[in-house]
């Protein structure tokens, strides 16, 4: 089963290559086929463009100019690049920048570790697997306000279940107050809530990894005598790695642009330890409308996602 | 965030001619639209006022735009209306911290050449809705934060902050039902600083941003975490706690004292615990030496948007709803605080003698800074509070640390 999904992948490749190369019926053939793809694909294209290179460009406009709608009167001149000179000597930026990296850093690789757990376990054959694999998109698929809100309550010293059963275990853990009362508690629930809803996700990518390797292999591998531990890290995980490469890139940009788990758990505190580099643009945008170095930052911060996800593919070529 | 910020601006570029036309006077047929965040009671009882309106003015029908309940999506709501430089709303309810940015902006209309006349509300309030001696907002109810207690366990109110923690912890001795002695609002929020702002002036402290870290600021600040780490009257888990959940302590029992808004006196017998139906009492925050009693000025004003062309008919709907009759009918119906003294009458007490009390404490109610630039100074205000709350910064760290950014804020300009 596994193993028949490249096969299938071919199959059109296979019948264009089918057709006599060089002849003037061909050549007319493909311009008239490819004007018909280019007519087919511009309505969305053309939708793409204005729902997201417009905002881009303007944006980047925007961060080199004033723009703050608090004075509205005022014109939007040319400030060159003093919005990005404001931004890189910002103690505020820079904090935030280091903890986004932190978590990033941390998100990813703990997700990552978990998600191939699950991943695994999935595709194990065993009774109510369709069920499971189902079941376990339900977090993704739940908006992450609302399940902030969710692990928000989950948590709460006075009604949470959380302290419930921990003052069970030991009665000094009924009443601790895990959001914006302690920086480490506070970072511990983040990460919780957001691993609820990101791991299943990127397990199913994995899962989906994991169908494609094919059988035969492991059989081999068996029969030469290779154990779980050293299928597992010769076989599996290189197999893995192109799926694990969109895993870990969409992973990344997720927890680069982290958000809405932080504004309504904490809203940044316990004062500002838990203010990622999207909650200052938040801040920057929504507070003080101020759009020319909101713009700078969020400018940086697509830079940012295009490096990391650069670096990432690169660290995930096939070396040859 | 990219494609918000271009969105808006998108959303200007489309309305951006949609500036006002000509006048239209008060007595033509007209439509305007009033935008509010009313739910539920208060907005079953602003449709009764609109109502009254409408029958008093045959020729103004009044549309109503309810906005988020929620005080930030609130005011982006308006924010973009203003920044698409929409005609709409004509008239709408406004935070008492918004009138100086919105002022600033070019938002909202001079109301000089519509005469109000401001010497009939509360000053303090006033105050709020005015900009560079402009007014650009009126009163229209007035919520004085202060300190509520419990009758029956504390049999003569306090006199001095030494004595609310003293009976605080009599009262949780005493009373074993208690989980604390006090509750307040400590989550990282705008009430947060009212709550501050309440204590404040009870040690002689003024929430200046030119002037954040005085002697009577940092002592306030230190009394409400002495509260939580050293007295262990308040539990740390005031850092999660708005307005919501401070009354939902305070009305089932949990709590001896809490520091909140009028509302605590209105809420329904039914929703209190038995201990506490009829036993809440109601006061400034007491003074300490040097200090004078507390209370933090919250509420809403009334306001109209600078492009519109009803601002005859959208001054009328103004004048209507902050009418005494209207006013009070108003308080009776929902427990919002009249914003005109007039409205105090004993007609008033005898339906809701609670409001005896909060006309006390309109009597001390402090605002916060009224400056374009309160929403930064807002935030550096939550970021202190909030380290100072959760015991990452001592009190007077945080206060030192804030203050030279506070001042940056509030004195900030586009050049700067």
């Amino acid at each position: 089963m596994a193993a028949e999904a490249p096969l299938r992948a071919r199959r059109p490749a296979l019948r264009w290559k089918s057709r006599p190369p060089g002849s003037a019926t061909t050549a007319r053939r493909t311009a008239a086929d490819r004007r018909l793809g280019y007519l087919l694909v511009a309505p969305v294209l053309i939708l793409l463009l204005l729902v997201t290179a417009y905002p881009l460009i303007y944006n980047l406009w925007n961060s080199f100019h004033f723009v703050n709608l608090s004075f509205g009167a005022l014109p939007h001149k040319f400030v060159g690049g003093q919005n990005y000179t404001k931004m890189f000597t910002s103690s505020a930026w820079l904090a935030a920048l280091e903890r986004t990296l932190a978590f990033t850093v941390v998100s990813v690789v703990l997700d990552t570790i978990a998600a191939i757990g699950l991943a695994l376990m999935l595709h194990r054959k065993f009774r109510g697997r369709g069920v499971l694999r189902a079941a376990v998109l339900i977090p993704w698929a739940v908006p992450t306000v609302v399940s902030a809100m969710l692990w928000k309550t989950m948590f709460d010293p006075r009604s949470g279940f959380v302290d419930y059963f921990l003052g069970a275990l030991h009665p000094s853990w009924a009443s601790i107050t895990w959001l914006n009362a302690s920086v480490w508690r506070s970072w511990t629930v983040i990460f919780i809530a957001d691993a609820w809803k990101n791991v299943p996700f990127i397990a199913i990518i994995l899962l989906a990894g994991l169908q494609v390797i094919p059988t035969d292999i492991y059989e081999a591998a068996r029969i030469d005598g290779a154990g779980t531990v050293e299928t597992f890290w010769r076989l599996t995980l290189p197999l893995l790695k192109p799926a694990l490469m969109v895993a870990v890139i969409f992973r990344t940009l997720q927890a680069l642009l982290v958000f809405d788990v932080i504004y309504i758990m904490t809203g940044g505190g316990p004062g500002n330890s838990t203010q990622t580099l999207s909650f200052l643009n938040y801040q920057t945008f929504i507070t003080s409308l101020d759009f020319g170095y909101g713009g700078a930052i969020s400018v940086m911060l697509v830079v940012m996602a295009l490096v990391i996800s650069y670096v990432i593919v690169r660290a995930f070529r096939p070396r040859t | 965030m990219a494609a918000l910020g271009a969105g808006i601006a998108l959303l200007a570029a489309a309305c951006g001619s949609s500036g006002s036309g000509p006048a239209v006077s008060a007595g033509a047929k007209q439509t305007i639209v009033f935008a509010e965040s009313g739910l539920g009671t208060e907005g079953a009882q602003t449709q009764t006022a609109i109502n009254g309106f409408e029958k008093a003015n045959p020729n103004i029908k009044v549309k109503v735009d309810v906005l988020s309940s929620d005080s930030t999506t609130y005011l982006a709501q308006l924010e973009h209306s203003f920044i698409a430089g929409s005609t709409t709303p004509d008239v709408f309810e406004s935070d008492v911290t918004y009138p100086a940015k919105f002022a600033q902006a070019g938002w909202v209309l001079n109301l000089a050449s519509l005469h109000p006349d401001m010497s009939q509300f509360f000053p303090t309030e006033v105050a709020a809705g005015t900009y560079q001696g402009q007014t650009y907002a009126v009163p229209w109810f007035d919520n004085p934060e202060g300190l509520f207690y419990r009758t029956d366990l504390i049999k003569t109110p306090p006199t001095s902050p030494a004595q609310v923690v003293s009976d605080a912890e009599a009262a949780m001795k005493a009373d074993h039902s208690l989980k604390e002695g006090l509750a307040f609002e400590g989550a990282k929020y705008e009430g947060a600083i009212t709550a501050f702002l309440t204590v404040d002036s009870a040690f002689g402290g003024k929430l200046d941003p030119q002037n954040l870290n005085t002697p009577g600021n940092a002592a306030a600040l230190a009394w409400l975490y002495d509260a939580v780490y050293k007295n262990h009257i308040a539990p740390t888990a005031v850092t999660g706690w708005q307005e919501g959940q401070v009354q939902a302590e305070f009305s089932s029992g949990h709590a001896a004292f809490a520091i909140n808004y009028p509302f605590v006196e209105a809420i329904p017998a039914s929703q209190e615990a038995p201990a506490v139906v009829g036993h809440i009492g109601y006061i400034p925050f007491p003074a300490g030496p040097g200090g004078t009693p507390g209370s933090a000025l919250g509420g809403e004003m009334l306001a109209i948007n600078a492009k519109t062309a009803h601002s005859a008919a959208a001054w009328k709907f103004i004048e209507y709803l902050t009418s005494a009759p209207v006013e009070v009918a108003r308080a009776e119906a929902t427990g919002d605080p009249p914003s005109l003294p007039s409205a105090y009458t004993p007609a008033l007490y005898a339906k809701a003698p609670y409001f005896q009390n909060v006309k006390v404490l309109n009597g001390y109610s402090q605002p916060r800074p009224v400056s374009p630039n309160y929403l930064q100074v807002s935030t550096d205000l939550q970021v202190m509070l909030s380290s100072v709350f959760a015991n990452t910064e001592s009190p007077a760290a945080a206060i030192a640390g804030a203050a030279p950014t506070v001042k940056s804020d509030a004195n900030a300009t586009p050049s700067s």
